[in-house]
């Protein structure tokens, strides 16, 4: 599930507690899914290590060949 | 080289007279030189070659044909004359413009004489359109070609995604324009995964090396936007960004695609095929960051809602508890009530089985005051027995003597009743054909007849009926 997706399923999530006419279970279990959802969100959001490559080559079976890329500062 | 300087004064001469006839001149002089055609078409061409090997000419063009040898063959002319032109391969590749009839323009170039035909033309190595630059003109011609094909239409451009996973940016890795857009990338969107897919991004000859940047780019697994573009410069910098086929690869793409070339006033064909055009290589890096950001202040309030709903529920549930609780009677007290009234329900119960024991018991004895004892009863029933049997005992003997009686009865009649017993007393019985003969009618006279006697037979025959 990609994070629009993740956060969509928050959303719904949020909205079906807000009703408030849930079982106590299943709010839990919600509550459970929605804590996870926004951890995996954030998990997404702080993965902040070097992501920028810079493209060598591309293979015959179009695979790509990068390095860590780093721009010059001048 | 003998023959060049030979012409020299022959073209002096023949550009004096123009086109008078040289035949007149011949005929007045008294040893004629004759020229063969090719001699003559061969003098005008060195003449004529030399005379303008390096002309700017200005004229509009007409009748213009791009043969399929790729060369151009047209005329230039003004209001009084005209003059064919011919652009070969060689030259008109480099035109930034695709020349059409009514187009008027400047070109550079030599004249040329087709000996064959004896026919001139201007040869022309370069060509400007008068007026707009050739650049500016170019720019034009193929944006309308190509919004013409509806390659501008806001209908065919796709959306950027919302939350790219990976961006892919089509650019020079020196640039500033890459250490713009990283710059705002890592700040405002430090999680998305960025490949730089270096070109070179000067001047006209960059193009096909950006179109193959373009391709990679659009190859590369996982990415779902694509960044092209390069700092500001100089039109002609930006010229690669004109490309037919920059702009046809973009239109195309799989992904959507940002432009991004030069400044905010720089607007190249690229910007108008994207699927967004960005001002400025940052703006591209904002506009790609800015939804993500969008997308995480949802993330947070949805974070809050969750947590506060929760916490809303539990209250609730709270609430609903301590109101439950305050209904509830303390269970030692509800036990003591059950067990005093389990007691008084055994007690009762006990009550009342206790009484239907006895009314059975009662209702018994009455039927069996009824009933009486059985031993009484079988002595009656045996008394009965012995009753009955004797009775049938007498009425069977009675009986087999009643019938005795009558049977003798019925014998003693039986034999009072045989003929032969009458016959014995003196009566014969007359029979004639086995039947017995009880009326004189039965006969007539001369029948035979039997006659059976108590002792014997006859066998007679009647004489007289007598009636």
């Amino acid at each position: 599930m990609d994070f629009e997706k993740k956060l969509g399923r928050l959303e719904e999530i949020v909205n079906k507690m807000e009703k408030g006419d849930l079982a106590l279970e299943e709010s839990l279990k919600l509550f459970e899914e929605g804590v996870k959802l926004s951890r995996e969100c954030h998990q997404k959001l702080n993965d902040a290590e070097s992501k920028v490559k810079l493209l060598v080559s591309v293979d015959q079976n179009g695979n790509a060949n990068t390095v860590n890329f780093v721009p010059d500062e001048n | 080289m003998s023959d060049q300087t030979e012409s020299k004064p022959l073209l002096k001469t023949d550009l004096g007279a123009k086109l008078t006839a040289p035949m007149n001149d011949a005929a007045e002089s008294s040893e004629p030189h004759v020229l063969t055609i090719e001699e003559l078409n061969l003098s005008i061409k060195r003449s004529l070659e030399s005379q303008f090997s390096l002309i700017w000419v200005r004229g509009e063009i007409s009748n213009f044909k791009a043969h399929t040898s790729g060369h151009f063959y047209f005329s230039l002319k003004d209001a009084k004359s005209q003059i064919s032109a011919v652009m070969f391969r060689g030259h008109n590749s480099k035109l930034r413009f695709k020349p059409t009839d009514g187009m008027e323009v400047i070109v550079r170039g030599r004249i040329s004489v087709y000996e064959p035909r004896g026919n001139y033309q201007i040869l022309c190595e370069m060509m400007e359109p008068v007026g707009a630059g050739a650049l500016q003109k170019a720019f034009e011609q193929l944006k309308m070609k190509l919004k013409g094909e509806g390659l501008f239409e806001a209908a065919r451009k796709r959306p950027i995604p919302h939350m790219p996973r990976h961006v892919a940016i089509v650019t020079s890795p020196t640039g500033a324009a890459i250490r713009d857009i990283l710059n705002i990338l890592s700040r405002r969107a430090p999680w998305l995964p960025v490949t730089v897919v270096p070109t070179v991004v000067q001047g006209e000859s960059a193009a096909p090396q950006i179109c193959e940047a373009v391709l990679k780019a659009q190859k590369l697994p996982s990415v779902d936007v694509i960044i092209v573009g390069r700092g500001g410069g100089s039109i002609e910098d930006m010229w690669c960004f004109n490309d037919e086929k920059l702009a046809r690869l973009i239109a195309a793409s799989p992904i959507p695609t940002i432009s991004a070339v030069g400044h905010e006033i720089d607007f190249t064909i690229a910007d108008f095929v994207a699927d967004l055009r960005a001002p400025t290589p940052s703006a591209a890096a904002e506009l790609v960051a800015k939804s993500s950001q969008e997308l995480t202040t949802r993330l947070q309030q949805q974070e809050r809602l969750l947590k506060l709903n929760m916490q809303k529920y539990f209250k609730a549930l709270e609430q609903k508890w301590q109101l439950l609780t305050k209904g509830l009677v303390d269970p030692q007290k509800k036990l003591q009530d059950l067990i005093l009234r389990n007691d008084d329900l055994v007690e009762r119960l006990q009550m009342a089985k206790d009484r239907a024991l006895s009314e059975r018991r009662y209702k018994l004895e009455i039927l069996e005051k009824r009933m009486g004892s059985p031993q009484e009863l079988i002595q009656r029933k045996v008394k009965e027995l012995e009753y009955l049997t004797q009775r049938m005992n007498k009425g069977v003997s009675v009986s087999v003597e009643r019938k005795k009686a009558l049977w003798s009865k019925w014998c003693s009649v039986l034999d009072s009743l045989s003929p032969l017993k009458v016959v014995e007393r003196g009566y014969s019985i007359v029979k004639k054909d086995r039947e017995v003969i009880k009326s004189a009618d039965q006969v007539k006279a001369g029948d035979p007849v039997q006659v059976t006697l108590a002792h014997g037979q006859l066998e007679a025959r009647i004489e007289k009926v007598i009636n």
